[in-house]
C-alpha cells in the first residue's frame, strides 16, 4: 500500500493496552485518509449510546496518503470524535508539523479509547509507544506544556490541550506544535475527559510513492501554479487571511454585534492592512507550504501566530470591539489555554447581547476590549459566569432564556459570514454536518472573490448545486490531507492525479470528488443515526426573520428553505434528508443505512 | 464627486488609502486615477481589462454583476478596488 503506512495504532488508557492492526485496503480506496478514514472510523467505533465526554467516546488521529511525502501542504491530519458541544460527527483538521511526523511514526490512524485513572501523555518514538505520566504537566497551559515535551518543529513535535480540555469545557481545542489548533466542537474536552494530556511523536519512517517520476512531476507542476497564482503567491503570504476583513465588510455581510448589524464601523482598525502595518512581524510556514499564510503579530504584551480572519472577526466586528491588540492578545491566550477562537468569540458576543436585553446580569458589554483576557480566562478555568460561558452559546442563551440569541447551527458558532448577505453561504452553514463552518465550502471564493467566478451573492435559485460541488471537492481535500489554500491555485484534477502517482491506484477527478461526497453521506448517515432530522438543517431565527437595517445587504433575510429543497433532490436525499438507496449504492454505502435508520 | 477607497497592496502602491476621483465610468474613474501612477494601473487594469480576481463595487455591489468597467458612477457613490485577495 504505497501512500497509506497501512497500519493503525489502537490504545485504550483504562486498560493500558496497546494494539497495532492493519488499515483495510478497501476502507483506504473509498475514503483515503484523514477526515474521511475517521468519519468511516467513528463509524463503527462510537454509537448513538455513547455520551461525548465518556470513556466509550474515542478520538481518531489520522492522516492521508499525500502526508509528509513532501507534496505541497502535505503536513495536515486530522481528529475525528463525537463533538461534546453538538453531539454530531467531528471532525477538525490542523497544519503546523505534527501531522508530518505522525505519519512518519509508520501509523495512518491512532485511536485513542477510555480513560486514565492519572493525567497520562501518550508518546510514538522509533522503540515503541509508551504512556507516561502527565501529572506534572496537568494544569499547565499549552505553550509551557509543548516546550516541556521537548518540541521540535522537525523532529519531535507535542499535541496537548490546556486547562480548558482538563475543564472540559466544550469549546476546547486540541493544539499542536504550540499554536496550531484542532479547534472546532470541542475536542479538547474529549481528551481532557480521558485524562490524556498529550501526545507526542518522533518518526523516522518515510511514505512509499508508487511512481516516483510521476510524483516529482505533480510536485513540479503544483509549485509552477502556486507561484503563478496571485492568490498563493501574494495576496495570502502579504496580508494572511485577516485581508477578508474589509471586503466582507465591504459588502454588507460581516456579522457585528452578535449578528445584529452586517457592516462594522470600526472594520478599518482591525483589517488585514492594519494588521500589516502595525502588529506584524514575520510570515511563518507549515512544514512543505510554499505559500506561508501565517503571521507573527507583535504588540506590547504578547508575540504570537495570528490572528487568523475568523479570529479577529469574532473578538472583533462580532463584540463591537476595534482594539487590534486586544483581539491579538485574546488569540494568544485562547490558543495558550487551548480553546476555539470562533466559538468563544461568538459565545462573548451572545452573553453581551443577553446583557443588552436584560436577561444576564454580568459586566460584558459590547465594545469593552478590556473583558476580553478576564472572560477567556473565566472560561478556560470555569470560573463563576465563565463556566456558563464555557457550555458554548446554545446552552448559555438556552439557560438565561433566549436561546434564538445563539448565533449557531448544531450547537457550533457560525464564522464570519451573515447568511443574509451570501445566500450561498447560509446554505452551507446549515447542511453542514458538524455544525455552522466555513471550511465545508468556498462560497466566500464564488459569492465575493470571484473564484473561480463570481455567482451573485443574493441568488437563490440554483445555488445549491455550488454548495454541494464545494461540500464534495472540501470533503475530498479534509481526505487527502492537505490545505484547501492550495486548491486557490491548484484544481483539484492535480490532487487526483498525485493521489494516483503515490498510491498506484488510478483516481480520476470524478472518483476524488465522489470520495468527498461519500464522505459527506457517511457524516450524514451518521448524525441521522444520532438522532437529528431535517428540522436541524437550520439557521439562527434573527438570519431568517430579521431584514438587514442598511447597508448593501438592506432588506434582506436569508431564504434557505428553497435552496433546502433543491439542495436535498440535488443529494439524492429524501425530504427528510435520509440519503435514497440508489445513492447509497453509488457510494458503496448501503450496509449502513439500516443502523442508521 | 465620487470616493474611491483602496485596499490591500493597492493601498501600498498608492500610498493613499481613499482618494476621490473623477469620471461618469468606473473605467474613467480609475484612468483618472492612475493617470499618473502606472504601477497602480498596471495592478488594477491587464490590457484594459480588470485583472483577474481584482475585484471592484460601488457601495457594496460588484461591478461585474453590473456592467463592469462601464457601470455608471454617481456623485455619492464609492468605489472600492480590492486586489486579488484570498483567506477565511
Amino acid at each position: 500500500m504505497d501512500g497509506w503506512a497501512g497500519k493503525i495504532l489502537d490504545i485504550d488508557l483504562s486498560s493500558g493496552s496497546v494494539k497495532t492492526y492493519p488499515l483495510d485496503e478497501k476502507v483506504a480506496r473509498l475514503f483515503v485518509g484523514g477526515r474521511g478514514l475517521g468519519a468511516r472510523m467513528l463509524w463503527d467505533e462510537v454509537g448513538p449510546e455513547v455520551e461525548p465526554l465518556s470513556p466509550d467516546n474515542v478520538l481518531i488521529f489520522t492522516t492521508g496518503p499525500l502526508t509528509a511525502t513532501g507534496y505541497q501542504t502535505s503536513n495536515r491530519f486530522s481528529v475525528t470524535t463525537k463533538s461534546p458541544l453538538t453531539g454530531t460527527v467531528l471532525d477538525a483538521n490542523s497544519g503546523g508539523f505534527w501531522g508530518m511526523q505522525f505519519k512518519k511514526t509508520g501509523y495512518d490512524a491512532l485511536i485513542v479509547r477510555g480513560r486514565a485513572e492519572k493525567p497520562v501523555y501518550i508518546e510514538i518514538k522509533p522503540t515503541g509507544v509508551t504512556i507516561n505520566d502527565a501529572q506534572p504537566l496537568w494544569g499547565k497551559r499549552v505553550r509551557e506544556v509543548t516546550q516541556a515535551l521537548g518540541q521540535n518543529d522537525h523532529r519531535r513535535n507535542v499535541l496537548c490541550i490546556g486547562p480548558a480540555g482538563e475543564n472540559l469545557g466544550r469549546m476546547a481545542a486540541i493544539m499542536n506544535d504550540g499554536q496550531r489548533s484542532l479547534a472546532r466542537g470541542g475536542p479538547g474536552a474529549v481528551m481532557g475527559s480521558k485524562n490524556l494530556k498529550a501526545i507526542v511523536v518522533e518518526g523516522k519512517q518515510r511514505p512509499g510513492i508508487d511512481d516516483d517520476e510521476r510524483f516529482k512531476f505533480m510536485l513540479y507542476e503544483t509549485r509552477k501554479l502556486l507561484r503563478a497564482s496571485p492568490l498563493t503567491s501574494q495576496a495570502l503570504p502579504e496580508f494572511g487571511t485577516v485581508v477578508m476583513m474589509n471586503i466582507v465588510n465591504n459588502i454588507g455581510a460581516l456579522p457585528t454585534r452578535n449578528h445584529q448589524q452586517t457592516q462594522f464601523e470600526g472594520a478599518e482598525a482591525i483589517s488585514g492592512e492594519t494588521l500589516t502595518e502595525k502588529y506584524l512581524v514575520k510570515n511563518a510556514s507549515c512544514w512543505a507550504c510554499p505559500i506561508g499564510c501565517t503571521r507573527i503579530s507583535k504588540t506590547d504584551k504578547v508575540e504570537a501566530e495570528g490572528p487568523e480572519f475568523e479570529t479577529t472577526w469574532a473578538f472583533g466586528a462580532q463584540c463591537g470591539i476595534d482594539d487590534l491588540a486586544a483581539i491579538i492578545e485574546a488569540n494568544a491566550l485562547c490558543n495558550d489555554f487551548g480553546l476555539d477562537t470562533i466559538s468563544v468569540g461568538s459565545t462573548i458576543a451572545c452573553a453581551m447581547e443577553l446583557v443588552e436585553k436584560g436577561k444576564l446580569d454580568a459586566d460584558l458589554h459590547f465594545g469593552r476590549a478590556d473583558l476580553l483576557a478576564p472572560t477567556i480566562e473565566a472560561i478556560a478555568y470555569r470560573r463563576e459566569l465563565g463556566s456558563d460561558l464555557a457550555e458554548g452559546s446554545l446552552r448559555l442563551a438556552t439557560k438565561y432564556g433566549l436561546p434564538e440569541l445563539s448565533m449557531s447551527v448544531k450547537g457550533l458558532e457560525m464564522p464570519a459570514y451573515d447568511p443574509r448577505g451570501m445566500q450561498g453561504q447560509g446554505l452551507l452553514y446549515a447542511t453542514s454536518n458538524r455544525g455552522a463552518c466555513h471550511m465545508r465550502g468556498n462560497m466566500l471564493g464564488l459569492e465575493v472573490l470571484g473564484l473561480p467566478k463570481l455567482i451573485d451573492r443574493f441568488q437563490v435559485q440554483g445555488k445549491s448545486s455550488y454548495v454541494i460541488l464545494h461540500q464534495n471537492s472540501s470533503a475530498a481535500i479534509d481526505s487527502l490531507v492537505i490545505c484547501k489554500f492550495t486548491n486557490m491555485g491548484v484544481a483539484d484534477e492535480y490532487f487526483a492525479r498525485t493521489l494516483t502517482a503515490v498510491t498506484g491506484i488510478p483516481y480520476s477527478t470524478g472518483d476524488l470528488i465522489k470520495v468527498g461526497e461519500r464522505v459527506w453521506n457517511i457524516e450524514r448517515l451518521y448524525n441521522l443515526r444520532e438522532g437529528f432530522t431535517r428540522a436541524d438543517d437550520t439557521l439562527p431565527p434573527r438570519l431568517l426573520n430579521e431584514p438587514v437595517a442598511d447597508g448593501p445587504s438592506k432588506g434582506w433575510v436569508s431564504k434557505l428553505e428553497p435552496m433546502l429543497k433543491e439542495y436535498y433532490r440535488a443529494r439524492g436525499w429524501d425530504e427528510q434528508w435520509v440519503p435514497k438507496p440508489k445513492k447509497l449504492a453509488e457510494l458503496e454505502l448501503v450496509n449502513l443505512m439500516e443502523a442508521a435508520r | 464627486m465620487p470616493s474611491r477607497k483602496l485596499f490591500g497592496n493597492l493601498r501600498q502602491i498608492a500610498g493613499v488609502s481613499k482618494v476621490e476621483t473623477q469620471g461618469a465610468t468606473v473605467r474613467q474613474a480609475i484612468e483618472t486615477l492612475c493617470a499618473n501612477d502606472t504601477a497602480l494601473r498596471d495592478a488594477i487594469l491587464m490590457d484594459d481589462h480588470l485583472r483577474p480576481y481584482v475585484r471592484v463595487m460601488i457601495d457594496g455591489h460588484d461591478i461585474e454583476l453590473a456592467q463592469g468597467l462601464v457601470t455608471l458612477v454617481g456623485a455619492e457613490d464609492q468605489i472600492a478596488v480590492f486586489p486579488p485577495m484570498a483567506g477565511g
